[in-house]
């Protein structure tokens, strides 16, 4: 089976339809087109996954499902009448939306309150809308934390809590987008079980796949807002050369698999696509006898209300290494980044290259280390690509010529050569990523430190991104809960657990020690067990 | 008008003590907060400050004879006494407030710390205008100078100096009042009770939101300020500072507005229809109207007081 580049004839279902879309097209105010003639039904309970690269419409789709844009061209039908401004209440009520922030959703002073704002708009009475408040608090495992602010909440929670707040409402349809993006792998896990006993119709937009491969019955792809396939979900997945030619191919991914203990699946496709982390090579001459680049003793770090960020850490990071922070959400990863790149300083020694890191030289740190934030845009402070990528080498001190040439340089590394001058606000999310990639790459620094690279992006852009990371030889610190990324980036994992070091060991000693990932919030048993289904999936396609 | 003189060396010595102290309690304070909670680096600090937003309730669930009040009672009769103290003319009355003002304080049972804090915030205006008011309120018949031996050209009101002090009096009850008022009860429950008390509903709900994502915004603040502070952006009065911050805050206009729409949208989608749904009662008994008339009272004792000033006249320490 494979699919032309050419839009399909929508499936045709006997059961009553919730949506039929004709010939929907969107043209936003500035002219371009997210949408051009998609025609589709959903059915009622239908599980699917609207998936296709950053910028193919989907999240358009799934605002015009929802009623808060109205299509330029094109009908939609609700529940069997067409959707018109009179309709528009009714459809919202049946139809609930996840955004991916989820401080969207999470407008009131108290968690309580904001899963009661729906039930009590659409009239539910004061007692039932507190029973259905309880119910979904519960569902969500946030009942304790009901008269909480939604700002004293990890983001992890908040995802949950609103989720429940959209729940609340009783919605037939629930449409979410990119659920999944930042969370742990306990979250994740969380989030898929209440969704699973969700019986109404579900859209779930989301780039990974894995996620939606359980949850998921049927995929919908768009391209450059066309519908391109239609079909079933497995089947989509099953077939590499259609998910290359979609930009959805994650089968890279499988490195990660490979490693795990319970690996069954007797032809390994992706054998020949990477190398396992457990034969990564360790850099040469990085051994005990030479000054270590980085060194941390007994070192805290304490918050302002008191909470511990990092306690008694003591581990050091030599030159060319490349090591993985791993821990669940609020582990205190980002925190420990944030103090070898000297933001932050707490109690304890902290060593560059040798000298303790205080006064002028943690000041100057920034010159020998960087970070990348998991948030692309936490860093664009620039109006176009040229000035976003020079901020950091002015600051360096550097002009003229010898800029333009860096810069220059930067943007090839990471593929963006000849959009120098494009406003950073309009490149799509992926672009967005290696933009902040290469304005701290033209800096040159010693060690480069990668707050969670993944969130937000397509398979073709997370693969782009590891091919641009993996060719890197710098001192390498990633952070993140992706465990592909971690397995073919790095050769030594440090696993944190509420601000402690629990673990120092070899990238693949932790891979194939599902023991040592569960107990630290970082089991991934779920995601072994989709590759290997997928992989037995592509297996058997001639 | 017989002018007080005092030697020079008398200001020298008060002024190094109270410079003294004051490096002595910070110095302090430093040593504490680096024992307790490690300290932050300067680009830390500076994100900090920038975000540095004190909430206004607790999320505590203390109790406290305040904690049970009626908040439309305790609204209403706060602001007539916090209103009434503002008239105040004499220090009697302005001193019967402070009390009363502190004692409610300590009775709320919100941390010090938090009061503290918010004095703290005050006390440099404050502190400016007993430095400068003594030099700039114009002499009337009747005022006593002071004047520095030997440093002619300075010459220092006491009235301006009392007056400048009665200010600050009324500034600290004011403060004061605030933490039974605002710290004890949620914030949202406050405004419910604001808007019964005739305030219009859109204003309540646009300090609600702006309550809600203040904190929101604080975060991406020190995000994008680390983000450019690692790239070794530091404040400085160039023109290069001028234009990158000037990005800045074209770059949080456009993602506040941007979370503007998307909240818009998400509220839509969940039935919003122009109101936030009550989720609060009130049920007036019988001990928040006693409370209520023991505040307004006390208020109107204070204000009597003070209109009958001919008496405190005589008994004011400067006149």
């Amino acid at each position: 089976m494979h699919w032309q580049a050419a839009p399909v004839p929508p499936k045709t279902f006997p059961e009553s339809l919730v949506f039929d879309l004709e010939d929907v097209s969107y043209t936003y105010p500035g002219g371009s087109e997210a949408l051009r003639g998609v025609s589709m039904s959903v059915a009622h309970g239908e599980k699917i996954a609207l998936v296709g690269q950053n910028g193919s419409g989907k999240t358009t789709l799934a605002k015009i499902l929802c009623g808060l844009i109205s299509p330029t061209r094109g009908r939609i039908i609700f529940d069997g009448r067409p959707v018109v401004r009179e309709e528009l209440r009714h459809l919202r009520r049946q139809v609930g939306i996840l955004f991916q922030d989820p401080d969207d959703h999470l407008f009131c002073q108290r968690l309580l309150d904001d899963v009661l704002f729906g039930p009590l708009n659409y009239g539910v009475p004061m007692d039932r809308a507190l029973e259905t408040a309880d119910r979904m608090l519960e569902l969500v495992g946030l009942k304790d934390q009901a008269l909480k602010a939604p700002h004293h909440l990890s983001y992890g929670q908040r995802k949950r809590a609103a989720l429940a707040a959209i729940l609340a409402c009783d919605p037939s349809v629930l449409i979410l987008d990119e659920p999944t993006a930042n969370l742990d792998a306990k979250n994740t896990e969380k989030l898929l079980e209440v969704l699973s006993g969700f019986s109404g119709t579900l859209l779930c937009i989301s780039h990974d796949l894995l996620f939606l491969y359980e949850l998921c019955r049927r995929a919908v792809v768009l391209q450059r807002g066309a519908l391109h396939h239609d079909t079933d979900f497995d089947a989509l997945i099953a077939h590499r050369p259609s998910l290359r030619e979609h930009g959805l191919d994650f089968t890279f991914r499988f490195r990660c698999c490979m490693d795990s203990p319970a690996q069954d699946t007797p032809e390994n496709p992706a054998a020949a696509h990477g190398h396992p982390a457990s034969l990564r090579s360790t850099p040469e001459g990085c051994g005990a006898s030479r000054t270590p680049l980085m060194e941390l003793e007994d070192y805290s770090f304490r918050y302002a209300d008191g909470t511990w960020g990092l306690r008694r850490l003591s581990f050091h990071v030599h030159e060319g290494e490349r090591i993985a922070l791993l821990g669940e959400n609020g582990a205190g990863k980002s925190t420990l980044a944030s103090v070898l790149v000297g933001i932050r300083s707490g109690f304890g020694t902290y060593r560059f290259r040798g000298e303790v890191v205080r006064g002028r030289l943690r000041k100057d740190l920034w010159r020998h280390v960087g970070i990348v934030f998991q948030d692309s845009m936490d860093q664009v402070v620039s109006s176009n690509v040229f000035d976003e990528v020079a901020f950091g080498l002015k600051h360096l001190g550097m002009k003229g010529a010898d800029l333009r040439r860096r810069v220059h340089e930067a943007l090839a590394r990471v593929g963006l050569e000849g959009m120098e001058n494009r406003v950073p606000h309009h490149l799509s999310g992926g672009e967005k990523k290696r933009l902040s990639l290469a304005a701290v790459l033209a800096m040159d620094p010693q060690v480069l430190i990668l707050d969670e690279p993944t969130a937000n992006l397509d398979p073709e852009n997370e693969e782009r991104l590891l091919k641009i990371l993996d060719e890197l030889r710098t001192t390498l610190i990633l952070i993140s809960h992706d465990l592909c990324f971690v397995s073919a980036l790095t050769d030594r994992a440090l696993v944190l657990h509420q601000g402690c070091l629990v673990e120092d060991v070899p990238t693949g000693q932790f891979l194939m020690d599902e023991r040592l990932q569960s107990r630290y919030g970082v089991d991934v048993t779920y995601h072994h067990r989709c590759c290997r289904h997928v992989l037995a999936m592509q297996a058997q396609w001639p | 008008m017989t002018p007080i003189v005092v030697p020079w060396s008398w200001i020298v010595l008060g002024l190094g003590g109270v410079a003294g102290t004051v490096l002595i309690t910070l110095g302090a304070l430093g040593l504490r907060r680096r024992k307790r909670h490690g300290i932050e680096s300067v680009p830390a600090a500076d994100a900090e400050a920038l975000g540095a937003l004190p909430e206004l309730d607790l999320s505590e669930t203390a109790s406290s004879v305040f904690h049970r009040w009626d908040p439309r009672f305790k609204i209403a009769s706060l602001i007539i006494f916090s209103f009434v103290v503002v008239s105040l003319h004499f220090w009697p009355p302005l001193l019967l407030c402070l009390g009363l003002a502190a004692g409610a304080s300590a009775a709320a049972r919100t941390p010090l710390r938090r009061a503290s804090r918010r004095l703290g915030a005050m006390s440099g205006f404050l502190l400016m205008l007993l430095i400068v008011m003594p030099v700039t309120v114009p002499f009337h018949e009747g005022d006593r100078l002071l004047l520095i031996d030997g440093l002619p050209i300075l010459t220092l009101n006491l009235r301006g100096l009392e007056l400048a002090a009665r200010i600050a009096t009324k500034a600290v009850v004011v403060a004061l009042i605030m933490e039974p008022l605002l710290s004890t009860c949620p914030f949202s429950v406050t405004l419910a009770a604001v808007h019964r008390l005739g305030v219009p509903l859109v204003l309540c709900q646009m300090l609600l939101l702006m309550y809600r994502y203040v904190f929101v915004f604080r975060h991406e603040v020190q995000r994008m300020w680390v983000g450019m502070t690692v790239r070794g952006f530091r404040s400085r009065s160039g023109w290069e500072t001028m234009a990158s911050l000037g990005s800045f805050l074209g770059m949080l206009f456009v993602r506040s507005m941007e979370r503007t729409q998307r909240v818009h949208e998400a509220m839509l989608c969940r039935g919003y229809t122009g109101a936030f749904p009550t989720t609060v009662r009130f049920d007036a008994a019988p001990r928040d109207w006693a409370w209520a008339a023991f505040w307004i009272t006390a208020a109107g004792v204070a204000f009597i007081l003070d209109r009958w000033g001919s008496v405190f006249r005589a008994l004011s320490p400067i006149s």
